[in-house]
């Protein structure tokens, strides 16, 4: 019995020494992908790339901002090769705490330019917009045209929001910053706070069902939202309204998803044909393709349920923006008290 | 030559010097144990330096902003939780042992499985539940109508909810153990004096067990003071969640860490209470007393009474969460999702949580060992510095030892060893409790008889002390290896790229919603953490038998 717990230390000992000294080891072949976005919208893509070229990546995923300390805790010593994010904000962020390398202008250049960085440090690879979902059933509605009139009197307790922890909805708070000034927001936000009442949502999906199941009349999301609904309830009442359309209105917020080389990757030659991959024709395709996005390059069409790219006014705010003014917003946010 | 010898073995450096008296001074033992207390306050370093350099404006506006709203969230939901743990921890652990019915053991066990669950998943699985569509939504809707709301969970009585079904299992374990060792003959006496059940365990019970239930609502409490998983979940702004989204949204680590010392004092402060609280409360049994109490056996209509009410909490905190797990996982099987990338995070996680396990049995054991030997001020304080762990959030431990790492140990970055050192720097008090309680029953009398008969220390300490111990070395090593497994911030930040983890996966699938990946992951924490839980009931008979 002595013996035999004394021996037993001793094995486990060894084992978690072994342990320990396992590395992940990364051959010189292989990429290291820090990923934020959904793995089932990313793998596909991957593995197809792997299939394609042989080159093996091992993807790392967490939430992006968790991804972007450790890009930035990490310094030299990271791993990391690459940095997806579903949000510019946060692209635009590492990109000004200097974590991410220019990518060759040649790879990026079929990207518009207001949908990536000034100095190509991160790229957009597909465009999300902040719209309205509306219940076909909905009484008086009508006067509903922009993201603003969810702060009218008139849809006390109608509306659905997300909780303002969400990125999506900072980033588009960012975006109406810009074109309306903080004051007018700061109203329109505790207008907001006072119509949804207690019931905050913490997911996207939900509120397209709370919509859905007539339970909110109206709510702000992203647009591939309703269009998953959609797919999995073909007659659910709700119907897709692009707000602020008017000459005089701001247009519609878009954020994107992108992609960013790390600045202390060495192996930026591999690195650079994995973004050529995702902004080449067909990567683009699949890679909005998946959720229903806008494929960041232009001439390649979304999918056909989805408000065709150009035929509706978007406001006209640079995507890098979003992560300039991040710390504006969040500080807009917590003084307005927004749950 | 004879005099430059001497001045040179006179005026040796002073680190020497300080090495030397401190060799003097605590013995092998001291060095060993000094050592493993430096590498645990790691992070508690971090922590101070890193607010020492958050400016005079960032305290006034944490101070104004945040800290008011910040201190009645988490101390309110620390009371509530408290309250919730007391009723079902103390009912339950009464009922089990003062009465015999149908099915006693299989309730202790009902009464421990909460434990081998996570509060994420509990939160995850219960806000599914509580949606209309949900198993507890429609059927709440089905009694109730539309008049009376759905609970909303995403609130102070949501996440007590989660946290007390979670949590209970610790008071009901302390508490049943310390009925099952408290003399009957008073609560005899009592009923002869004509008391009613009721007045004895008001009167009697109640105040004997005071010791057990402070114990274990401190537990309860320094749980929900570092819960991470389940009040991100549910969104509700406690401090530990406060400080991770200082660090992850705003980049802002000095306010993290002014955040982070404010609770470290809070945690710190009703530790001490606590012991202050219970300075004179020692029972002592006195010695002609072994005799167990008798269970007296339930009438049938108690029996219905007391499984109805046993059976409601284990409905909530275990059967009805383990139901959907294995609906959703019976989902998985069938849609042939479970590859063999799901079973690696199986296989990973079982070599991390055991790895950090026994890496913590031995790291506390000099600490332990030093303290049972010296009683003195330094050992003391050093079984304190190592109960960092227990006060820190795991953001804020995980941020330190990385930083840590990165500066001094930085060939080593990349690996396990970050992840390692977080887990056992976490956990040490686990081990270090249970060590030191063990260690207590070794007097000095035994070791000293074994280096009479011709022992070397290493020999006594293989033959002598280590099987002497080993009792409280597997419970040590199970209560590591079962948080360890369920780990989730730490694991988070501190994990090799690309190496998923049970927790890490449940946290990633929760996220996008794909119930058919999290649920089997959960499952297969809930399965791993049964042997080493059945392996601790046992010793724990063992040991009550025993003593």
């Amino acid at each position: 019995m002595k013996t035999k717990l004394f021996r037993g230390l001793i094995g486990l000992l060894l084992t978690s020494i072994f342990a320990s000294a396992y590395t992940t080891a990364v051959h010189a072949s292989e990429l290291v992908v820090y990923s934020g976005r959904k793995d089932k919208f990313i793998k596909p893509l991957i593995e197809k790339f792997t299939a394609d070229t042989g080159i093996k990546v091992i993807l790392h995923s967490a939430k992006s901002t968790a991804l972007l300390n450790k890009l930035r805790i990490e310094g030299e010593r990271t791993s990391a090769d690459l940095f997806i994010s579903n949000d510019a904000g946060n692209l635009q962020t590492g990109s000004q705490l200097g974590l991410f390398a220019p990518i060759n202008d040649k790879i990026v250049s079929v990207i518009p330019t207001n949908l990536r960085a000034e100095d190509n440090s991160w790229v957009g690879l597909s465009a999300r917009a902040r719209v309205l979902v509306v219940n076909k059933n909905a009484k008086d509605l009508g006067f509903v045209t922009s993201v603003f009139d969810l702060a009218d009197q008139r849809l006390k307790d109608r509306i659905a929001i997300t909780h303002s922890s969400n990125g999506s909805f900072i980033a588009g708070v960012t975006v109406y910053q810009m074109s309306m000034g903080d004051a007018f927001v700061a109203d329109w936000l505790k207008g907001m706070k006072d119509n949804a009442g207690d019931k905050l949502f913490s997911k996207h999906s939900k509120i397209v069902k709370a919509v859905a199941q007539g339970k909110k009349d109206i709510g702000l999301v992203n647009h591939y939202y309703i269009y998953r609904h959609l797919a999995k309830h073909p007659d659910a009442p709700i119907r897709i309204l692009l707000p602020d359309q008017d000459k005089k209105q701001i247009g519609v917020a878009w954020n994107v998803a992108g992609v960013a080389i790390s600045k202390y990757s060495k192996k930026k030659l591999l690195a650079e044909k994995l973004v050529g991959y995702f902004v080449a024709a067909e990567g683009q395709q699949q890679f909005a393709g998946v959720n229903n996005e806008y494929p960041a390059r232009e001439g390649i069409q979304a999918a056909a349920e989805v408000p065709a790219a150009g035929s509706y006014k978007v406001a006209d705010v640079p995507m890098a923006e979003l992560g300039k003014r991040r710390i504006e917003t969040l500080n807009l946010l917590d003084k307005v008290g927004m749950p | 030559m004879s005099a430059i010898e001497q001045t040179y073995i006179a005026e040796p450096a002073w680190p020497v010097r300080a090495w030397q008296s401190m060799k003097r001074r605590v013995g092998w033992l001291g060095l060993l144990a000094t050592g493993i207390v430096v590498i645990a306050a790691v992070p508690l370093l971090f922590v101070l330096y890193s607010s020492s350099q958050l400016s005079m404006a960032g305290w006034q506006s944490l101070w104004s902003e945040r800290l008011p709203d910040l201190l009645w969230n988490t101390l309110s939901l620390a009371v509530l939780v408290a309250i919730g743990s007391f009723i079902l921890g103390v009912s339950s652990a009464w009922l089990i042992a003062r009465r015999e019915f149908v099915g006693r053991q299989l309730a202790v066990w009902l009464m421990v499985l909460p434990l081998t669950i996570p509060t994420y998943v509990f939160a995850h699985i219960y806000t599914i539940m509580f949606e209309e569509d949900g198993w507890i939504g429609s059927t709440w809707q089905a009694v109730f109508g539309n008049a009376v709301a759905i609970p909303d969970l995403y609130s102070v009585g949501g996440v007590t909810f989660i946290l007390s079904i979670a949590g209970f299992s610790y008071v009901f374990l302390l508490v049943r153990s310390a009925l099952e060792h408290s003399n009957p003959s008073l609560e005899e006496a009592a009923r002869i004096q004509g008391l009613s059940p009721m007045q004895v365990f008001w009167r009697v019970n109640l105040p004997l067990l005071r010791p057990a239930i402070a114990a274990g609502l401190a537990l309860v409490v320094l749980h929900v003071l570092s819960d991470f998983g389940a009040v991100s979940m549910l969104r509700y702004q406690t401090f530990t969640l406060s400080i991770y989204l200082q660090m992850e949204g705003r980049f802002d680590y000095q306010g993290a860490a002014g955040l982070s010392l404010v609770l470290v004092f809070l945690s710190l402060s009703f530790l001490v209470l606590e012991r202050y609280s219970r300075r004179r409360q020692r029972y002592y049994a006195t010695g002609t007393q072994q005799r167990r109490a008798a269970l007296r056996s339930a009438t049938t209509f108690e029996q219905c009474m007391i499984w109805g009410w046993l059976g409601l909490i284990t409905l909530f905190a275990f059967l009805l969460p383990l139901a959907w797990m294995l609906d959703w996982s019976w989902q998985a099987w069938q849609d042939d999702v479970l590859d063999a990338t799901f079973w690696g995070y199986v296989s990973n996680s079982l070599i991390v949580a055991a790895a950090a396990a026994t890496i913590a049995i031995i790291a506390a054991f000099p600490v332990a060992f030093f303290h049972t030997r010296k009683r003195s001020t330094l050992s003391a304080s050093y079984i304190q510095l190592s109960s960092i762990g227990f006060v820190l959030p795991g953001p804020v431990i995980a941020l330190g030892i990385l930083s840590f790492i990165l500066v001094v140990l930085s060939p080593l970055y990349g690996g396990m060893t970050a992840l390692l050192m977080a887990l056992v720097i976490r956990f040490l008090p686990l081990a270090l409790q249970s060590q030191e309680a063990s260690l207590q029953h070794l007097t000095p009398s035994i070791e000293q008889a074994g280096r009479i008969l011709g022992a070397g220390p290493l020999e006594n300490l293989r033959r002598v002390v280590l099987p002497m111990i080993s009792n409280g070395m597997i419970v040590a090593w199970v209560l590591v290896f079962i948080d360890a497994l369920k780990e989730l911030p730490a694991t988070l930040i501190l994990r090799p790229t690309g190496f998923d983890t049970l927790p890490v996966r449940i946290w990633i699938e929760a996220s996008e919603e794909s119930l058919e990946l999290a649920a089997p992951a959960a499952l297969m924490l809930v399965v791993g953490t049964l042997p080493a839980l059945w392996l601790m009931m046992r010793k724990n008979r063992q040991a009550g038998s025993a003593g």
